[in-house]
């Protein structure tokens, strides 16, 4: 049951990586390309998720507006996970003061909620795409990093290590050869599991108008867009919604699954 | 046969008795009925003041009128009608205004309306440490208020004032209680003190601004369907932004009114038996794009004509407004009866844009299309204010977008909030800008084309977003504003709507939108023929 979930989330994340890489081939029509006098018009073979209030048509919105919000998902948790890289093993791998030091610095970062942390951040340098993207990579640091303090820990006083140090092998081969690759395996399931995440709160950005501008298509951006006609056009926020679960919940998928393959091999 | 039928008959006939015997004597008949809360839901920003002579904006007038009372006001023909003045006379040379006063009118916090009282609230107004902005420019011309006897208040003016009467009918120019007035800035904002119908008891920020009866109340305009008063014992006036709970709301039946209303919504309420729409086109200005003409590239006429032209609104009010607003070619609202109206100026033509921007040298196209001239693409910067645009408006600037883009202009729609949308505009960092302007009367040209309109009032506030800045215009206008001759002035004002639309410095789009929506329980209600702000004086609620 399980393999068969993580096979459905791998299957979506292929459709989404598609659509994200290649929107033309799902979508060959402009998707910022208005026809007014098809504004407001209901899911049909025309239009498989409708139009919107300009005439847009929604299909071709939702799947080029892909790109954007998995880019925006994948830089961000890069960010965040480089980031907390950087934090991780400073604290796992430095003195103790340094690791004192750290820890509470990220412990007062934990203080904050992610979401008002990217605020924050987007107040300070303004709305855009790359403004999102770096404060919810920023927000979702301190989280990854005390994780991988704690593998750093762990894989820190493996045997393994410490027979290379009695092999008299170098610092920063012992970093590269043994120590990072260990903590690699549980990095890759935080990975999956955080870009899932990382376009909700993208998507969540956009929608409070801080992210995407207008007319761009972005999910989040898309739904805020929609919001104001939910009582009389629901597809209108349907879809872009849809695709937002959809993406997270794959990815979250993939990720529970590499973590049961870790645990049982 | 028969026989069935005549006992049925009968037996209808003797329902249809009863039934007219209980309508005429349930509360749910045409006498209004005293009590209850009514349920107010706006979708306008919450003021930082309720005191509308700070600044002076819509949401501050809508709110203010429940509790606020100006010295005039006007009847839906348009004429001037008494308020809290009786009578009023302008002096043979224009120079001055006499004011009589209503007897016996009591502010809430029992002070006496008095000729001192309206000097005290036209320094209010003039002292720059009160930062207003409407109130401020309405009153210009007005040097001081004297009183020549108890009950008359004298306006002494620089140059006669032909607007004065319509500045004076304004909420953001009501008459505020003496005493009141000479507490610190905050209090007074928090709990301003007038003479209206209501009271205004608890301000909760973010939520809601409770209101209870005024039951001295005994100044009601003359145009007020009873007096004494109001129905209602309270008001609860509460903000709720989003326009799609407002609505929700209102169908559940937890709020009475709710004002705002998306074009989508007022369609779909039509179905409803339980909805009445109420529509109150503001008056002054008509909601419309000004293209700022003081830096490049629309310093150049012929860019700003091609802009117009390459705009196709006529489609996009069409489908977005569902015929619920209608294209406006005036720089004045429908409601103005001076204003006058070009449809040939605003025709959709790309081919005519094209060549416009080929002679005035952006001939060149880079990659993406967008027109260029010596290396710089022609780039328009387009500040939206999210709180001023509904969602449609904001849509219908997309739509243009894509429009202009076909003539190659790269519009950068940029949706901020109401600060940063002031800083953008006092920095000159905007080519077009939608800004709403409510004013009563034509003078609203002259805030909005004069070149003194360009200076900012003590708020930062400057209204001629345009910059226009033509001297023939200009004494047009200032002309216009002393004469006291309605023909003569109107000629003036036609010809001063004539260079503003020729010169192609603003693209009308529809009258301000001012849609109200309230449950059929609530009786009575209208807009104020003012600035078309809501009135619950005569309201009554029959559940």
């Amino acid at each position: 049951m399980k393999r068969l979930l993580a096979w459905i989330g791998v299957t979506a994340l292929i459709f989404l990586l598609i659509a994200a890489l290649a929107p033309g081939l799902l979508a060959p029509a402009d998707p910022l390309a208005i026809n007014p006098t098809q504004s407001f018009r209901a899911p049909s073979f025309d239009h498989l998720f409708g139009t919107d209030e300009s005439g847009r048509d929604i299909y071709t919105r939702v799947i080029h507006g892909t790109g954007a919000s998995l880019l925006i998902g994948v830089s961000a948790t890069a960010i965040g996970i480089g980031l907390a890289l950087v934090f991780g093993l400073l604290a796992g791998l430095g003195p103790r003061w340094l690791d004192f030091g750290t820890t509470r610095f990220l412990e007062v970062l934990f203080a904050f909620p992610g979401l008002l942390l990217a605020l924050l951040f987007i107040v300070v340098y303004g709305p855009g795409v790359i403004t999102s993207t770096i404060a919810v990579g920023l927000a979702t640091a301190p989280g990854y990093a005390r994780i991988i303090r704690s593998r750093v820990l762990v894989v820190r006083r493996a045997p393994y290590l410490e027979a290379a140090a009695v092999l008299g092998r170098g610092w920063w081969f012992r970093l590269w050869r043994h120590l990072l690759p260990n903590v690699a395996g549980s990095l890759f399931v935080l990975v999956t599991l955080g870009i899932g995440q990382s376009i909700v709160w993208a998507s969540s950005l956009s929608y409070l108008g801080l992210g995407a501008v207008p007319p761009a298509a972005e999910w989040g951006a898309m739904l805020s867009a929609g919001r104001t006609y939910l009582a009389s056009f629901w597809w209108m926020t349907f879809f872009p919604g849809l695709f937002i679960m959809i993406s997270a919940v794959a990815s979250t998928l993939v990720g529970r699954g590499l973590q049961e393959r870790n645990r049982d091999s | 046969m028969k026989r069935v039928v005549s006992p049925v008959v009968s037996i209808l006939a003797v329902a249809l008795v009863a039934a007219g015997c209980t309508a005429a004597t349930a509360p749910t008949g045409t006498k209004p009925v005293s009590g209850g809360t009514l349920v107010y839901a706006t979708g306008d920003a919450e003021p930082t003041c309720l005191d509308p002579h700070v600044g002076g904006n819509y949401p501050q007038a809508l709110i203010a009128s429940q509790y606020l009372e100006s010295l005039v006001s006007k009847n839906t023909a348009g004429e001037i009608i008494p308020w809290l003045a009786t009578k009023w006379s302008e002096a043979p040379d224009g120079l001055s205004w006499d004011f009589t006063l209503k007897k016996d009118v009591k502010f809430t916090d029992g002070t006496a309306l008095t000729p001192e009282t309206i000097a005290a609230n036209v320094a209010h107004v003039q002292d720059p440490a009160t930062t207003s902005s409407t109130g401020y420019l309405a009153l210009q011309k007005v040097t001081g208020v004297t009183a020549p006897s108890a009950d008359v208040a004298r306006f002494t003016l620089s140059t006669p004032d032909s607007a004065l009467l319509d500045s004076l009918s304004q909420p953001w120019l009501a008459i505020e209680s003496a005493t009141a007035l000479k507490r610190s800035q905050a209090v007074n904002c928090e709990s301003p003190v007038g003479t209206g119908p209501f009271i205004v008891t608890k301000w909760t920020r973010q939520q809601s601004v409770s209101l209870v009866r005024n039951d001295s109340y005994s100044s009601p305009p003359a145009d007020a369907t009873h007096s004494g008063p109001a129905y209602l014992k309270a008001i609860d006036w509460r903000f709720l932004p989003d326009s799609a709970s407002r609505y929700a709301a209102l169908q559940a039946g937890t709020v009475d009114v709710i004002d705002n209303v998306q074009p989508d919504t007022l369609v779909a309420a039509k179905g409803s038996a339980d909805l009445v729409t109420l529509d109150a086109p503001r008056p002054g200005a008509s909601n419309r794009i000004e293209l700022n003409s003081s830096i490049a590239p629309f310093d150049d006429v012929r860019v700003r004509e091609a802009f117009i032209r390459s705009a196709n609104v006529n489609d996009a009010v069409t489908t977005l407004f569902f015929g619920t607003a209608k294209r406006s070619y005036s720089a004045l609202s429908s409601v103005e009866k001076s204003g006058i109206s070009e449809p040939s100026l605003f025709t959709y033509d790309q081919k005519a844009a094209a060549k416009l921007l080929d002679e005035a040298g952006w001939s060149t196209k880079n990659a993406d299309g967008y027109r260029t001239k010596n290396g710089a693409v022609l780039e328009l910067s387009f500040p939206v204010s999210t709180n001023q645009s509904i969602p449609a408006e904001q849509s219908l600037f997309e739509q243009l977008q894509a429009t202009s883009k076909q003539a190659g202009f790269k519009v950068d729609l940029k949706p901020l909030d109401l600060s940063s949308w002031y800083g953008a505009l006092g920095k000159n960092l905007y080519n077009l800008v939608s800004a709403p302007y409510t004013k009563v009367g034509p003078d609203v040209l002259r805030t909005l084309f004069d070149s003194a309109g360009t200076k900012p009032a003590p708020s930062g506030y400057f209204a001629n977003h345009s910059q226009v800045k033509d001297p023939a215009l200009d004494a047009l206008l200032e002309k216009a504003a002393t004469l006291s001759d309605a023909a003569e002035r109107l000629s003036l004002y036609k010809k001063a709507q004539k260079i503003v639309l020729e010169g192609f410095y603003i693209l009308p789009l529809y009258d301000q939108q001012n849609h109200y929506l309230h449950r059929s329980v609530v009786k009575g209600l209208r807009a104020m023929p003012t600035v078309s702000t809501p009135t619950m004086y005569d309201s009554w609620l029959s559940r």
